[in-house]
């Protein structure tokens, strides 16, 4: 039953977040604004389904924005430089995934805390980010690029909307039906027994947090679509807003707990939040203020749980 | 039959107490008494509800009925700390010390002696001579400036049995106190109860090993599905009428017979060692074989099945594998070829607590539940309900959290976890501790059938009883050095003793005579 509440609770948040918007600003709901819901979170909840596997792994990483503008920028080089579009979003996703992988890397290998090691990746990422671009915007992207953040497929469904779908129902593959997601909740959920099954804890953890940087080297590629130029100051503060996603959906800091669907429910209670409270004239000010308080309810309620579960059985 | 005696001079008395989690009740109208200077010993199965009685006692749990004197004093506890303060301690069977601190800090945590009492400066000093003191009154020699997470298990509980003393003014509660500790030891906790008894203490004694209550129980209550079946004093019913009180039915077997043949070499060990834990170590196991492996805590058995698992890399000498060399030994690698290790502390490395049964029980050999890159959830159902019927394992919800289930239930899903994995070669660590009497028979049938389908199975364990029940050879370890090979039906428990001791001068026929069994 506890595990029906932990399921049920940010979903009815949401709806009823969405409800109480919808009363004071019937705007909420015109479709115009709804795909500006959808467009505004598509960078957060890409970075966030990779994120979800990093924490069920008992990981963190904080170095998503800075991967993200990292990313974008070297994608950004090479579409200026006169290469296809496809090429730019690979080049994105590549770069992505050498920071993920040196991230992963060093916490598995060397036995590092994820929060430090990420950490330092955040200055690094950043730092080099800065440094080739010497702190101006990559120009001269070709202007279909931006289809990717800007484009509708068939003419209604936004192209990053597209993109989430496809990148949550693949991580939710992975995480509820193959053997490296059954993988993940039992090392977030108890690392040295995993260790004692025999599973291959190195290699997971380097995977997850690679899988997780080419997912950030994908939302820097949206990033970059939708400002038509590779800024290297992107995507600050964007970690915290990823792990919020997680945790609002029922994620847990300490591992082993979590999923694609309440993830996708954290980052549109953020989503929704911040819109609605645009649309109602509040401040933004304001508004991080709400959100952090959510954030901390969320944690809160985890903690509860995990107290229960602790509690029990004896 | 249960006792109803008002005993005027006792110093906890426990009168109805009721108590459910969740609509299941756990304890229903339990009376427990304990007079000064007595040690009341509660057995029951695992789940039976000793451990929720005895934190209601301590304070952690509310009682939902029932009310609890002491000194014929109403009192009610909120929290831990109300008892604390009626001078009711408590030893939990989880260790609960703060590793990081020292000894002595924990020895006297939240009562340090300050040097200026008003800015509450510790006045580490006199802290650590006071608990040096103490700790040397009692004959545990422990370092009272040693860090906890630097101690062994064993002393951690000898750390945590003085804090306890320190606290306890009427009435103290041991829940499996030597579920950690060598002879010596014991022999050395049971000096200090008895001098406890001579304060005056009510002593609150939970255990699953009968035999040692024959050395200190005063009084005796059985506890059955919440209920209390049996109370009486000591002595008044044999030990198998006790089981049968537990149980609720006779178990005419713990150690049921094994019809095995030995068949050839599964895994061989040649001057194996490891800096610091165990040397020159050499033996081998054939098909149908079950040896033990004997010593006392911190003769280098864990840190030798855990290597020989992978777990941790040898520094010399060989481990064969049905008669190929195993290299770099991992544990990754050590399970593909069929090595399966049930270790002793199951919260730490066994157990994925937050994690449903299944989870836990098909972790070792998912490869057989996919179809290509899909795990097939259905299969994996079929799979865990089939060993949970095999083993009895309950609650039998495949879905249900292992951190919700009782401790012999979990030692069984992590047992089912290897032999979903078709382990050949089991390395069983402590395989039944902390596990009730109908369990333990389980897993030991579990056993005989692995030795009779061609497994090879190596026992560690620190309950000699088991290991006579159980071995075809007993190894015994002594400082990291294997030092004897005894035949399991020939032996006795003192010849092992024997060997097993360090100083062979210090240990006399009656010092472990309580570990014998009739």
């Amino acid at each position: 039953m506890s595990d029906w509440i932990k399921r049920f609770i940010p979903f009815a948040s949401l709806i009823g977040l969405c409800l109480v918007i919808a009363v004071l600003e019937p705007r909420f709901l015109s479709s115009g604004n709804l795909a500006s819901v959808a467009r505004q979170t598509a960078v957060i909840m890409v970075m966030a389904m990779g994120m979800t596997m990093v924490m069920v792994s008992g990981g963190i990483d904080l170095s998503v924005g800075s991967m993200m503008a990292l990313a974008g920028v070297t994608g950004a080089f090479a579409l200026a430089g006169g290469a296809p579009t496809v090429v730019g979003i690979a080049t994105c996703m590549a770069a992505g995934a050498v920071c993920g992988l040196l991230n992963g890397a060093a916490i598995a290998t060397l036995k590092i805390p994820p929060f430090i090691v990420t950490l330092g990746a955040m200055g690094i990422y950043r730092g080099i980010a800065l440094l080739v671009t010497d702190g101006k915007a990559v120009v001269g992207l070709p202007t279909k690029f931006g289809y990717l953040a800007e484009g509708n497929l068939f003419g209604i469904l936004p192209v990053p909307l597209l993109i989430v779908m496809i990148v949550a129902l693949a991580v939710h593959f992975v995480l509820s039906s193959t053997r490296l997601g059954r993988y993940c909740y039992a090392i977030g959920s108890n690392v040295e027994a995993a260790r004692y099954a025999g599973v291959r804890v190195t290699r997971c953890q380097i995977i997850f947090y690679l899988i997780l940087g080419t997912l950030a080297g994908l939302a820097g590629a949206i990033e970059a679509a939708r400002l038509v130029t590779g800024q290297p100051t992107t995507g600050e503060g964007y970690e915290l807003r990823v792990i919020a996603a997680v945790v609002i959906g029922g994620g847990s800091l300490s591992g082993g707990q979590g999923t694609v669907v309440g993830t996708i429910i954290g980052a549109l209670i953020m989503g929704v939040l911040a819109n609605g409270a645009n649309l109602l004239g509040i401040s933004s000010f304001t508004q991080q203020i709400v959100i952090g308080a959510v954030i901390v309810l969320a944690v809160t309620f985890d903690a509860y749980q995990r107290r229960r579960l602790e509690t029990a059985g004896s | 039959m249960v006792d109803q005696m008002t005993n005027r001079g006792a110093a906890l008395e426990m009168r109805g107490i009721n108590k459910s989690f969740a609509g299941n009740t756990v304890l229903a109208g339990v009376n427990l008494s304990a007079g000064a200077g007595e040690v009341h010993a509660l057995v029951g199965e695992n789940g039976a509800g000793k451990s929720t009685l005895m934190k209601i006692l301590a304070g952690v749990y509310q009682p939902d009925a029932g009310e609890i004197l002491i000194d014929g004093q109403q009192v009610r506890f909120a929290r831990p700390s109300d008892a604390l303060r009626s001078g009711v301690a408590m030893i939990y069977q989880e260790l609960s010390l703060a590793p990081d601190l020292t000894v002595a800090e924990n020895i006297f945590l939240g009562r340090e002696p300050l040097s200026f009492a008003l800015l509450g400066v510790v006045n580490r000093r006199e802290m650590n001579l006071r608990a040096g003191e103490m700790l040397k009154a009692h004959g545990f020699k422990i370092d009272p400036r040693a860090s906890i997470k630097r101690l062994s298990a064993a002393d951690r509980q000898l750390v945590e049995i003085t804090r306890a003393t320190v606290e306890a003014k009427r009435v103290l509660v041991m829940d499996e106190p030597t579920s950690s500790l060598t002879a010596h030891e014991v022999e050395d906790l049971f000096r200090l109860i008895r001098e406890l008894k001579g304060r005056g203490l009510a002593i609150i004694y939970i255990s699953h090993r009968l035999e040692e209550l024959d050395f200190i129980a005063d009084r005796l209550t059985v506890l059955r599905d919440g209920r209390a079946v049996y109370a009486g004093a000591w002595g008044e019913i044999s030990r198998a009428e006790i089981i049968k009180h537990m149980a609720g039915r006779e178990l005419k077997e713990i150690f049921p017979p094994r019809l095995a043949t030995k068949g050839e070499t599964r895994l061989s060990v040649t001057n194996l060692t490891r800096q610091g834990k165990f040397r020159d170590v050499n033996f081998a196991v054939a098909a149908g074989e079950v040896i033990g492996i004997a010593g006392l805590a911190g003769a280098g058995r864990t840190e030798l099945v855990e290597t020989i698992f992978g777990a941790y890399h040898a520094d010399g000498g060989e481990i064969f594998l049905n008669g190929s060399p195993l290299h770099l030994a991992q544990p990754n690698l050590t399970v593909a070829r069929g090595l399966g290790l049930l270790t002793e502390d199951r919260k730490r490395t066994g157990l994925c607590l937050n994690q449903p049964l299944a989870t836990n029980l098909t972790l070792a050999n998912l490869k057989t539940l996919m179809r290509g890159w899909r795990l097939d959830r259905k299969r994996e159902t079929a799979a865990a309900s089939e060993h949970i019927a095999k083993l009895h394992i309950r609650p039998s919800d495949p879905n249900k959290t292992v951190a919700l289930m009782s401790g012999g239930n979990q030692q069984k899903v992590l047992l089912a976890r290897w032999l979903f994995a078709d382990s050949e070669v089991f390395l069983l660590d402590e395989p039944t501790r902390g596990v009730d009497v109908a369990a333990r028979s389980e897993i030991y049938r579990a056993i005989n059938r692995l030795a009779e389908a061609g497994a090879a199975v190596v026992m560690v364990s620190s309950d000699l009883p088991e290991l006579l029940g159980m071995a075809d050879r007993i190894l015994v370890m002594r400082r990291g050095r294997l030092v004897a090979e005894l035949t399991g039906r020939k032996t006795t428990q003192e010849e092992i003793l024997r060997h097993a001791a360090v100083d062979e001068s210090e240990t006399t026929g009656s010092s472990f005579t309580f570990q014998v069994s009739s």
